[in-house]
């Protein structure tokens, strides 16, 4: 169980400036305790996944400090990824080989022993309630089932830590609500989530405390209530509405941002 | 360490598994070299009896390049499976684990390696059926096997090269196009005594050449001679060669 006094991330000053000049991210700094469920909102080309990137230096940073743990990021990789799990906006699954199988294999290379990978597998899958196609090829399940099965095997090596790039994008309501509720249990057991999401009702539903994103700065930041308060809003939409922009000219701009493994365009 | 040749394992076992899956993929390779195999051996046989000619059937001439061929159209599918992983996202899933980005590499060409054997093995119990023979015998074979399953290495990682640089599989795949002029541009076909000047000047610059003239010295003429040496050291070159700007290729992709 974490110890919602404790930062487990701390960002300070984190830039990020493509070649070419464009500002993704311009000297953001927060920090996120131990065990809370912390959003990262923003519109589209506002920098949040860009800045989630770099929190796992999937993206190099052009400047700033990032701690995760107490860990400074560049020089502890490895252990990093140890205590952190990544349900990416992209479900990259391997399309010819079965559930169980990526997963035995993802704790295989977490170097965990048989005994826990099994432990593990059979924990998750019931979780995310795959466990009768367990032994199909991923290729054959539908979108709400992909982002299950990632989801739990982001989790296979029982991170601290979860970070979801908009893990309900694309999802019909029955599936939103049930990734919903392991996320909920997921918290409830002491693991520190860091969520980016477009939609509003989620983080208000989820969220301990959110920071909203814009243009590659943060606007504002505080817990659901709070923002509402504090920006006389009735929803966390009305808030989002009232802190940010059209970002079209921004995330035009990001798009030409190179990926580095996918050249795809960059979102969020 | 204990780490690094777990994960290489472990990486090699998923990365063999695409071999067969799906199944079909599997017969593809096949089809060319045996094809052009039959229809040559058929229809060129004659040549055999042309004066400068070696003194063997013109079925036991080819038959090193049917095998050659049957790992050289396969082998290029590393970078194609790479793009692969990169575009559906399960690359960055493996760079965001405490793995060995070595064992990344290592394993793709193991399953390279292991595909080679396999193919390999096909095609000489086919050319075997079909009533070639290997005056080298079982240890030739081996040789044959060594030489070209470092080639296989080395042709994978020209695609893996393409793979990490472009991340584009339609210009992974359009790599193909290279195989015939590497293929037809040796003395694949004829002897070089035969072969115009010019044509026997482009051949000596080609490696894949002397790949081609190691494996068939084995099948043909025996342990004498210079040629398997030569086709080590094209192959082994081309691996070294390769393999170091994979790697170059695989930092700056991480960067």
């Amino acid at each position: 169980m974490g110890s919602k006094n404790t930062s487990i991330i701390q960002v300070k000053n984190l830039t990020k400036t493509y070649p070419g000049g464009t500002e993704a991210v311009r000297g953001i700094t927060f920090s996120v305790k131990d065990g809370e469920f912390y959003g990262f909102l923003g519109p589209n080309g506002a920098g949040k996944t860009t800045t989630i990137n770099m929190l796992v230096n999937l993206v190099k940073k052009t400047s700033g400090s990032v701690i995760i743990d107490g860990l400074k990021l560049e020089d502890n990789l490895d252990e990093i990824y140890k205590r952190v799990g990544f349900a990416m906006q992209e479900v990259g699954l391997d399309e010819v080989a079965t559930a169980r199988e990526m997963m035995q294999l993802h704790g295989r290379l977490y170097h965990m022993s048989k005994t826990d990978i099994d432990t593990q597998v059979a924990k998750l899958l019931k979780l995310v309630e795959l466990e009768k196609v367990a032994d199909k090829f991923t290729s054959t399940y539908s979108g709400g089932m992909r982002r299950r099965f990632d989801l739990a095997l982001s989790l296979i090596h029982k991170p601290k830590i979860l970070f979801l790039d908009e893990p309900t994008q694309g999802l019909d309501p029955h599936a939103r609500q049930l990734i919903w509720a392991h996320l909920r249990q997921l918290n409830k057991e002491g693991m520190t989530i860091f969520l980016t999401t477009h939609f509003m009702d989620e983080a208000q539903e989820l969220c301990d405390r959110i920071e909203i994103m814009d243009k590659g700065k943060i606007v504002t930041e505080g817990s659901p209530e709070e923002l509402m308060k504090k920006h006389n809003a009735k929803n966390m939409e009305e808030v989002f509405l009232k802190t940010t922009g059209s970002n079209l000219g921004n995330e035009e701009v990001n798009a030409n941002a190179p990926d580095p493994f996918t050249r795809s365009r960059q979102r969020g | 360490m204990d780490t690094f040749f777990s994960d290489w394992y472990y990486l090699s076992i998923r990365n063999i598994k695409l071999i067969w899956r799906p199944l079909m993929a599997l017969l593809p390779p096949f089809f060319m070299p045996i094809f052009f195999f039959a229809v040559n051996s058929l229809s060129l046989s004659a040549l055999a009896k042309v004066p400068g000619f070696p003194d063997v059937s013109y079925k036991d001439f080819i038959a090193p390049v049917a095998m050659f061929t049957a790992i050289f159209f396969s082998a290029g599918n590393a970078g194609i499976e790479l793009v692969q992983d990169i575009q559906s996202g399960y690359f960055k899933k493996l760079i965001i684990m405490p793995i060995n980005r070595l064992a990344i590499v290592l394993a793709k060409l193991t399953e390279v390696a292991v595909q080679a054997l396999g193919q390999g093995l096909v095609m000489l119990i086919l050319l075997l059926l079909w009533g070639v023979h290997f005056k080298t015998g079982f240890l030739g074979i081996l040789t044959i096997f060594a030489i070209l399953v470092i080639f296989a290495m080395a042709w994978s990682c020209i695609s893996m090269i393409f793979a990490l640089r472009t991340q584009n599989a339609r210009l992974v795949q359009s790599m193909f196009i290279l195989v015939f002029p590497l293929l037809y541009l040796t003395t694949s076909q004829a002897p070089k005594s035969l072969l115009p000047h010019t044509f026997g000047v482009i051949t000596s610059y080609n490696p894949v050449t002397y790949i081609i003239e190691g494996i068939r010295t084995l099948t043909i003429n025996g342990w004498g001679g210079p040629d398997v040496g030569y086709a080590f050291l094209a192959a082994g070159g081309m691996f070294v060669v390769f393999v170091i700007i994979t790697m170059l290729s695989f930092r700056k992709a991480l960067k």
